[in-house]
């Protein structure tokens, strides 16, 4: 899961079940049926041991690769690991030192406060430009539709370390077209623009490249999601008066209430941890001013050589995340206890 | 019922796959068996590929059915490729190290002491100064390999043109860059990179100061004192007249191959294997290299200005499954007979450990520029804490893009030191 | 996945932009589609620029003002493909990410059966396990799986970058499979059973097929995750016949510095594979589900 949203569902089921995301001309004239029952509507399936048996492959490969290394990194958090310790492959025991450590430095904070904002701008801007996106694909006529999404879709496939690297040549300080086109468009200044001067500005760039491919996977689902709210529904907004913003927040909105708590749940976690995209951009540079914590774990972990400590940021950054998270556990919690 | 049929026929395919996927995963598996072989990893530019091959086949020749994996390595990430690989089962049995780096590597216990096999070595031949970054408390962590330092390198033809001659003082020349820039707008007349803090170092030991000094028990930085504000003004100065990006450093993008040879720079501070990757980029492109060398000015005529030595050794990894033959492999290398055919290789661009494998540079060649700047070299504070200093982001580079940004020297200096007083004490 | 409502009758029946496109054309029409195509130019235009540069000689290549228009060469391509080990990187990439996604298909096809359609203790613990994996940072974690790997001398191992991957994409995969199980009805599912099908058939008959473009979704994410790892098998994996692609994209950069060309030919051969699947299977993947499960 390194990555921004690219590669996911085309449509999750329920938010948009039966239409196609990408290719709106694909014909689903689906000759209406009676209001399926959802789910667990039938009578309570069979239990015993089949249950178990099918989970049991998930439930260890969970374990042993993943709550394995968690455990382990917990560990390594309470331990004194740095160079030569590592080497050694002596970890002598260091109680909460690391954590001490980190809740007392300002830098730590910093970058907690940096991820915060970066996370809540990159999640806004992507939830309201894919909104808009999808809003706008479902308005359009086939061909333009079809053009649209086709973009959409060459956008969403193009592997993260691949993208770093073309943004990394669009915003060349040299050569980089970034700066033709602001020199053609009129602006000075441009002849030799470092895009990445200050922590601010790689940032903004960062955003501008995990926005862009991020959009995509919004403003397709939400294409797909606004087709299976039927027209009439539209009509019937219409004919009450209502107006286009109106017709937004009382119709699809609520019908779309669903999909939005999904996406954005899912971009809260894909941005909070995009590790590629800020390290492969600059490296949290310059002067470490654009690191979030899993960049600023790496940092101190891999080129600092404080193993212990990286795993106390590591720790840490689950905690916040679960924290923030739980909102989210909750809801689908609810959801669970109803069936 | 079509679309079922292709969704089952599909699936098939993948439990198929599934099966024939995990053969083949299992057959990579089985890698290190076979004869015995050592590993040696040597940095990019350092080791001339028909030297290190005549190396091997002369190893080979002794331990028949031994052979040998040489690994070319990237400067960029090496700390942390090898802090790992020490603490592995099958580290590389040999491996280059940069000079200011051994000491952090020896207390680690990540390298074999080879103390013992001095003589083996041949380490009585050794130049004192080069060994000097091989030893800890006096036991012996490496054999020195080789040492290199930088001079400028300028284009004949530019210099010509403006009416240039070697400098040797820096009023000098800065006043023959003046006139580069007044003769040719087109070229910058040298290109110097924010970041290249091997030669900030070189002019902070000028005014008489240092990157580190130790106070007490302790160490601290020393870019907040006046000399580095004094050094860091002259270099500012000198890289007024760059066009280079102030935040990257001399191998990103690198000087030698990606820019020289475009064209449009007048002169560059490099080292012999730059210069040389340069002359060969050049010839690739159609064109004709025609550079000629000067040691960095001093203050004065008397005195050219102080340079970083740089230098690599090579050590035997601690954990090592074949410590002896690694050992033999070290004393082969490093040894007279194959020093001076490195130093043959490299046509002296770089020094050889021991002054008996020396090679007698042309007249006009980077070797004989840079015999003469080394005669003022000096390398850094020889403490196992160093290293930390220059893994990334490195609170030098860091400092000196602030300063040619603008921000006050003694300010960013003091804030630069805080940082180096922090990982050099570990 | 199951914060959702109940799925809407699968019944679009004409979807409201259609109402619209015969209209003449208004202002807002034009504006509309002009907007649009804006925006496509916008999101396609790295991908363009990527793909052009990697054709574009030497010499036009680092110009203050770009050239557009150039004769293709293929020089960058070449450079990039003759990097040592290449077609070992190639080889690993396809092996592990291919190994990876098929794995995870297999195994979240039965936990995600299982968590929709069946009752058992723990179900809802698994729910939340399967929800809290999807938020691991495994960039953070390399450290102690590196640690663990290393002791259990199973470093250079495809096998174990396999597994690892495959455990990385298996949060999702469960849990959207479940989403797709959970939205076929469950009356299909008794019919088929009341016309003589064995559980085990019904599954087989009716849900799976079903399933078909849930199945390639959650392969398209899986294999675009794998593809781009590099965090891990950059610290696991120093021997070079035991690295894949992402590792060969990224040492360009350091090897060939600031040539261009060959870095986005080499990220053009690396994308590549991911655009065509990418347009193959969105072509596949959708659609199917209703019209399949309505028309039988």
């Amino acid at each position: 899961m390194t990555v921004h949203s690219q590669g996911a569902v085309t449509s999750a089921p329920q938010d948009a079940p039966p239409k196609s995301a990408g290719l709106p001309e694909t014909p689903a004239p689906a000759t209406g049926t009676g209001p399926t029952p959802p789910r667990g509507g039938g009578k309570p399936l069979p239990t015993g041991w089949l249950p178990y048996l099918l989970v049991a492959p998930a439930v260890l490969a969970l374990a042993t690769l993943l709550l394995y290394p968690l455990i382990k990194n917990v560990i390594l958090s309470l331990q004194d690991i740095n160079k030569v310790e590592f080497i050694q492959r002596k970890y002598p025991f260091a109680g909460l030192a690391n954590y001490t450590e980190l809740l007392g430095d300002s830098t730590f904070w910093t970058v907690v406060v940096r991820s915060f904002a970066f996370t809540l701008a990159n999640v806004a801007l992507i939830m309201a430009l894919g909104s808009l996106i999808g809003i706008l694909l479902n308005k359009l006529g086939k061909k333009m539709r079809l053009v649209l999404s086709m973009a959409l879709v060459m956008a969403w496939a193009m592997p993260i370390v691949a993208s770093v690297q073309v943004f990394h040549w669009l915003f060349d300080e040299q050569f980089g077209v970034m700066n033709w086109v602001m020199r053609t468009a009129g602006f000075s200044g441009y002849e030799q623009h470092n895009w990445m001067e200050t922590g601010l500005s790689t940032m903004v760039i960062i955003t501008i490249l995990v926005v862009w491919g991020s959009i995509p996977f919004v403003a397709l689902n939400m294409y797909a999601g606004l087709t299976t709210v039927g027209a009439e529904l539209y009509e019937a907004a219409r004919m009450d008066g209502a107006n286009g913003w109106q017709t937004f927040w009382k119709i699809v909105f609520p019908n779309l209430k669903p999909f939005f708590l999904i996406t954005t749940f899912l971009e809260v976690i894909w941005v909070f941890k995009a590790f590629t995209q800020v390290y492969a951009m600059n490296k949290g540079g310059p002067d470490r001013a654009s690191e979030i914590l899993p960049v600023f774990a790496y940092v101190e972990g891999q080129s600092q050589a404080h193993y212990g400590l990286a795993a106390a940021i590591s720790v840490l950054t689950i905690v916040i995340l679960v924290v923030v998270m739980s909102f989210y556990f909750r809801l689908i919690l609810k959801q669970e206890e109803e069936q | 019922m079509k679309r079922k049929l292709i969704a089952a026929v599909g699936v098939a395919g993948m439990m198929v796959g599934v099966a024939a996927c995990g053969n083949g995963d299992d057959d990579k598996a089985k890698a290190d068996a076979g004869p015995k072989e050592i590993t040696v990893w040597v940095m990019d530019g350092s080791a001339p590929k028909a030297w290190i091959d005549e190396v091997n086949k002369e190893f080979s020749a002794k331990h028949p059915g031994v052979t040998v994996k040489v690994e070319e390595q990237k400067w960029t990430g090496i700390q942390e490729k090898v802090t790992t690989a020490l603490s592995e089962n099958n580290p590389p049995d040999v491996l280059e190290l940069g000079n200011t780096q051994t000491a952090g590597y020896a207390v680690t216990g990540g390298l074999a002491d080879l103390t013992k096999d001095r003589a083996a070595l041949g380490a009585d031949a050794w130049q004192k100064s080069m060994l000097a970054s091989a030893e800890v408390d006096g036991k012996l962590y490496s054999a020195p390999w080789y040492a290199a330092n930088r001079v400028v390198v300028y284009d004949k033809k530019a210099f010509a043109k403006a009416g240039v001659t070697p400098p040797t003082t820096r009023d000098e020349w800065i006043a023959g860059l003046e006139k580069l820039k007044a003769a040719d707008p087109a070229t910058q007349p040298i290109y110097l990179p924010g970041q290249s803090w091997y030669v900030l170092a070189g002019l902070i030991w000028d005014e008489g100061g240092d990157l580190a000094v130790k106070d007490g028990s302790k160490w601290k930085g020393g870019l907040g004192t006046p000399q580095a504000g004094a050094a860091m003004e002259f270099y500012k100065k000198l890289q007024s007249y760059s066009t280079a990006p102030k935040d990257k450093d001399e191998a990103n993008p690198q000087q030698s191959t990606d820019i020289v040879p475009k064209g449009g720079v007048a002169s560059w501070i490099g080292l012999g294997w730059e210069a040389g990757g340069a002359e060969k980029a050049l010839k690739e492109a159609g064109k004709e290299a025609d550079f000629g060398y000067f040691p960095i000015p001093g203050k004065t005529a008397d005195k050219t200005s102080t340079v970083f030595l740089g230098g690599s050794n090579l050590a035997v990894a601690e954990r090592s499954k074949n410590k002896e033959l690694a050992k033999e492999w070290l004393a082969l290398a490093a040894g007279k007979d194959q020093m001076t055919k490195y130093a043959a290789e490299t046509k002296g661009a770089l020094l050889p450990n021991q002054a008996a494998a020396n090679f007698t540079p042309a007249a006009g060649s980077f070797a004989e520029a840079m015999g003469k700047a080394g005669v003022n070299g000096k390398i850094t504070p020889v403490t196992a804490g160093w290293a930390n200093v220059e893994t990334e982001p490195n609170p030098i580079k860091e400092f000196m893009t602030k300063v040619l940004k603008g921000e006050d020297a003694a300010k960013a200096g003091a804030e630069a030191d805080a940082e180096i007083a922090k990982r050099i004490n570990k | 996945m199951s914060t959702t409502t109940a799925p809407e009758p699968a019944a679009p029946q004409r979807p409201a932009q259609q109402l619209r496109t015969r209209r003449p054309l208004r202002p807002g029409a034009v504006a509309k589609n002009l907007g649009a195509l804006l925006l496509a130019l916008v999101f396609v235009f790295p991908v363009y620029w990527m793909f052009s540069s990697a054709l574009k000689p030497a010499d036009q290549m680092l110009t203050k003002d770009p050239v557009f228009v150039f004769t293709p060469t293929m020089d960058n391509f070449g450079k990039a493909t003759g990097v040592e080990n290449f077609w070992t990187y190639v080889t690993n990439s396809v092996l592990v990410t291919v190994g990876a996604v098929l794995l995870a298909l297999l195994v979240a096809l039965a936990a995600s059966f299982a968590i929709a359609r069946m009752r058992f203790r723990g179900r809802k613990g698994l729910v939340l396990t399967v929800m809290m994996a999807q938020m691991a940072p495994w960039e953070v974690m390399v450290i102690a799986m590196y640690m663990i790997a290393r002791d259990a001398e199973m470093l250079n191992s495809l096998p174990l970058l396999t597994a690892i991957y495959f455990v990385m994409i298996l949060p999702f995969t469960i849990w959207t499979l479940r989403g797709f199980i959970a939205a076929v009805p469950v009356t299909l599912e008794e019919a088929a059973q009341i016309d003589g099908c064995t559980r085990g058939q019904a599954f087989r008959k009716v849900i799976f097929p079903l399933l078909a473009p849930g199945l390639m979704s959650t392969s398209l994410f899986g294999f675009i995750t794998a593809w781009n790892e590099f965090a891990m098998v950059l610290i696991l994996n120093k021997d070079k016949t035991a690295q894949t692609l992402p590792l060969w994209l990224t040492e360009f950069m350091s090897a060939f510095g600031n040539d261009w060309g060959a870095t986005m030919a080499a990220s053009s051969l690396f994308a590549l594979p991911v655009l065509l699947i990418f347009i193959f299977l969105q072509r596949k993947a959708v659609g199917g589900m209703t019209s399949g499960a309505v028309k039988g």
